[in-house]
């Protein structure tokens, strides 16, 4: 099998990266290899499903939790720090989109000036101006809601679609920040609205069950995929799925010639050449497939030589404060499934390296739950109660880690439950950050004073991958990063990596969005070589 | 190409519900807004309630044998307590949530009650509790000059 562009993965960048080159070229030889199958969108019996039980069509293909002493598990936490894999991704067709909460925030102008700024991590070896017009790009690509006048982001283009209002739910936390004179503005999400859909796209109806939308009205690149496929338009775009690329096939210290994938169905080895390869595969198993690709050339595994594949590991940890109030007069209650408010925090040269963070009112900030009222047989007149009673509030967030060398991810020599290679993570926070956490305890507890809430304890704090990132940063240089300023692997011809890996910092906010500006940005690189 | 529709390759040979099961599981359906008293008038939801059963059924083939028990476990209570009485006891007992259910009754709260009432709280149950949306309610879309389809703190604020 050959073809000249052979894309290991299929989520978002994947997706944005091919839908780019065939923008360029409708008749571009393009493969995508994905490790996962393929879960069907759209569904109503699996919606319905969910709706009743909870359940997801794609549970199955999250990776298991680590093992536990009387319980089987997959991958190993080595580090001081328990970063959980399960949950934090699925192996599908589509990638983590498939599961994706959609805030699609822009990095601000001072992440790509990290090192210059704070002294941490590395600067990113191109700027915001660089990458602004593909964050546009991104932005109508996506679909995302969100409000084209917010002064604290540099753009040029407007937002496809209108924000989604404030909620109600909002309002306690609204009146709070405005009372301590603390800026707050829209979350911009991923959910389409109504002017610039295409065919396929229908606007959000608002049904509030996003992880399983009926109507694929939150982009998932699942559907993307589908609809690049059926729509005939590409004769030479193809998709294989259940396919684990085992390593990369390496001609000469400067080229590679393609990939060896294991064929889940057959048991069978695969070998596909290819003019370049993009490993758009997650972070995670990005770092890990270079690893785990050597020669006499690369020893140490490709792009490797300065031993900086796989570590400088960051993601964010998420955090949840918890509060507690006397009643709910307003009977606020989840009436969707996402955020609409959000305060980004020390967005600043001078500030940023005490560790940005940001701040979301989520969806059930007061956690109202009928349906388990309900099921376990309260009455009415309890359940009055219980929706206009003593209840909790909450505020979510993520704070900004640094790179640092001892954090690592590598290749676990097993196989999980999907037949990837399991994965090593060795992670330990840094010393500050506790104290970092406490500072910001004392602003949340600002908040909930003016909420008339009663903060409740220290915060649940998850050092979950989702946002796993910097494993194959890009750099300046090959001494203190794997890729270049266009994701090309140092010293390699034909090799690419498009994935979180690639970021040379993380910021506060989730990376979906500055990924799939890369992609399109490479896409443009590609297709002008 | 990948199928366009969920369905357990044993469902499809199932025969279609008996209307009598179906009729008994609409009238749990309406039990469940009387008991409640969040939906007067429930009668535009039966198509959504049938097709539900469907999709269930599709699913999971066990469902078809869920709600022919539930027909059964409900006349009995029904039989032996009355009408009120009888659902009161279906969507009170405690007995009835013991995980896993081990019971007839326990399966008929469980997989059938249960799920009836999270179905009824979607379709607009909920609005009798101070909520304009809910999760799995179709609102409808956010169209900038029209009404927005949940409550907002803008309009909360003008009243």
């Amino acid at each position: 099998m050959q073809v000249d562009t052979l894309i290991i993965g299929s989520g978002i960048a994947a997706t944005a990266l091919a839908q780019r080159l065939l923008d360029k070229n409708r008749n571009a030889s393009i493969l995508l290899l994905e490790a996962g199958s393929h879960v069907m969108t759209r569904d109503s019996a699996l919606w319905e499903n969910y709706l009743v039980t909870g359940n997801l069509p794609y549970d199955q293909f999250k990776d298991l939790n680590y093992p536990q002493k009387d319980k089987p598990g997959e991958n190993a936490n080595i580090g001081g720090t328990e970063v959980p894999l399960a949950g934090s991704r699925v192996i599908t067709v589509g990638g983590s989109t498939i599961h994706w909460g959609g805030w699609s925030f822009r990095l601000k102008p001072e992440d790509f000036k990290l090192r210059t700024n704070t002294g941490f991590g590395i600067d990113w070896p191109i700027s915001y101006s660089d990458l602004e017009s593909y964050y546009g790009e991104a932005e109508h690509y996506i679909g995302i809601s969100g409000d084209s006048d917010d002064p604290s982001v540099p753009r040029s283009r407007k937002y496809p679609f209108s924000p989604f209002p404030f909620s109600l739910q909002d309002q306690p936390v609204a009146r709070a920040l405005e009372a301590l004179n603390i800026p707050y503005g829209n979350v911009p999400i991923a959910r389409y609205g109504v002017g610039e859909n295409n065919q396929n796209q229908v606007p959000c109806q608002t049904t509030g069950t996003c992880k399983y939308c009926p109507f694929g009205s939150r982009f998932n690149a699942t559907d993307r995929l589908s609809d690049m496929i059926s729509s005939n338009e590409y004769q030479n775009f193809n998709i294989i799925s259940g396919a684990v690329v085992e390593e990369i096939v390496i001609t000469s210290k400067s080229q590679i010639g393609g990939v060896i994938y294991l064929d889940k169905a057959s048991g069978k080895l695969i070998q596909v050449d290819a003019q370049r390869v993009v490993i758009a595969a997650g972070s995670i198993e990005s770092a890990k497939l270079l690893l785990r690709s050597t020669s006499p050339d690369w020893k140490k595994g490709l792009g490797n030589d300065s031993d900086i594949v796989g570590r400088n590991l960051v993601t964010h940890p998420y955090f949840i404060f918890t509060g507690t109030i006397k009643e709910n007069p307003l009977q606020l209650q989840p009436e969707m499934n996402f955020p609409t408010l959000c305060t980004r925090h020390f967005d600043s040269s001078a500030e940023q390296g005490a560790g940005k963070f940001i701040l979301v009112n989520p969806a059930d900030t007061v956690p109202v739950k009928l349906a388990s009222q309900m099921h376990s047989g309260m009455m009415r007149d309890g359940l009055n109660s219980y929706v206009s009673g003593p209840n909790q509030v909450q505020l979510h967030g993520m704070i900004e880690v640094f790179g640092e060398l001892h954090n690592r991810v590598t290749n676990f020599p097993s196989r999980n439950h999907l037949g990837m290679f399991e994965t090593s993570v060795d992670f330990t926070k840094d010393s500050n950050f506790d104290i970092r956490m406490g500072q910001i305890q004392e602003h949340v507890d600002k908040i909930f004073q003016n909420m008339g809430a009663q903060i409740v304890g220290k915060p649940s704090i998850s050092w979950r991958a989702d946002h796993a990132a910097s494993v194959c940063r890009m750099s300046n240089d090959p001494a203190s990063g794997v890729l270049d300023k266009n994701l090309q692997v140092f010293g390699l011809d034909n090799l690419f990596v498009c994935s979180n890996a690639a970021f040379s910092s993380i910021g506060a906010v989730n990376p979906t969005l500055t990924l799939t500006a890369l992609a399109i940005r490479l896409g443009d690189y590609l297709a002008n070589e | 190409m990948q199928p366009t529709k969920s369905q357990h390759p044993l469902s499809a040979t199932l025969a279609p519900l008996d209307d009598a099961i179906r009729d008994a599981m609409w009238e749990l359906f309406v039990q469940i807004g009387k008991f409640w008293k969040n939906i007067d008038d429930p009668s535009e939801h039966k198509p959504r309630v049938y097709s539900f059963m469907e999709n269930r059924i599709a699913l999971d083939p066990m469902y078809r044998d869920y709600y022919i028990t539930a027909n059964n476990v409900i006349k009995q209570l029904v039989d032996q307590y009355g009408e009120v009485e009888g659902y009161h006891h279906l969507f009170t007992d405690p007995d009835a949530m013991k995980s896993p259910p081990a019971t007839p009754l326990a399966l008929t709260r469980q997989k059938v009650s249960n799920e009836f009432v999270s179905l009824q709280l979607a379709v607009g149950g909920f609005k009798a509790f101070g909520a304009k949306n809910y999760c799995g309610f179709i609102g409808g879309a956010y169209v900038p000059s029209a009404p927005v389809p949940y409550r907002t703190m803008e309009n909360h604020d003008a009243g």
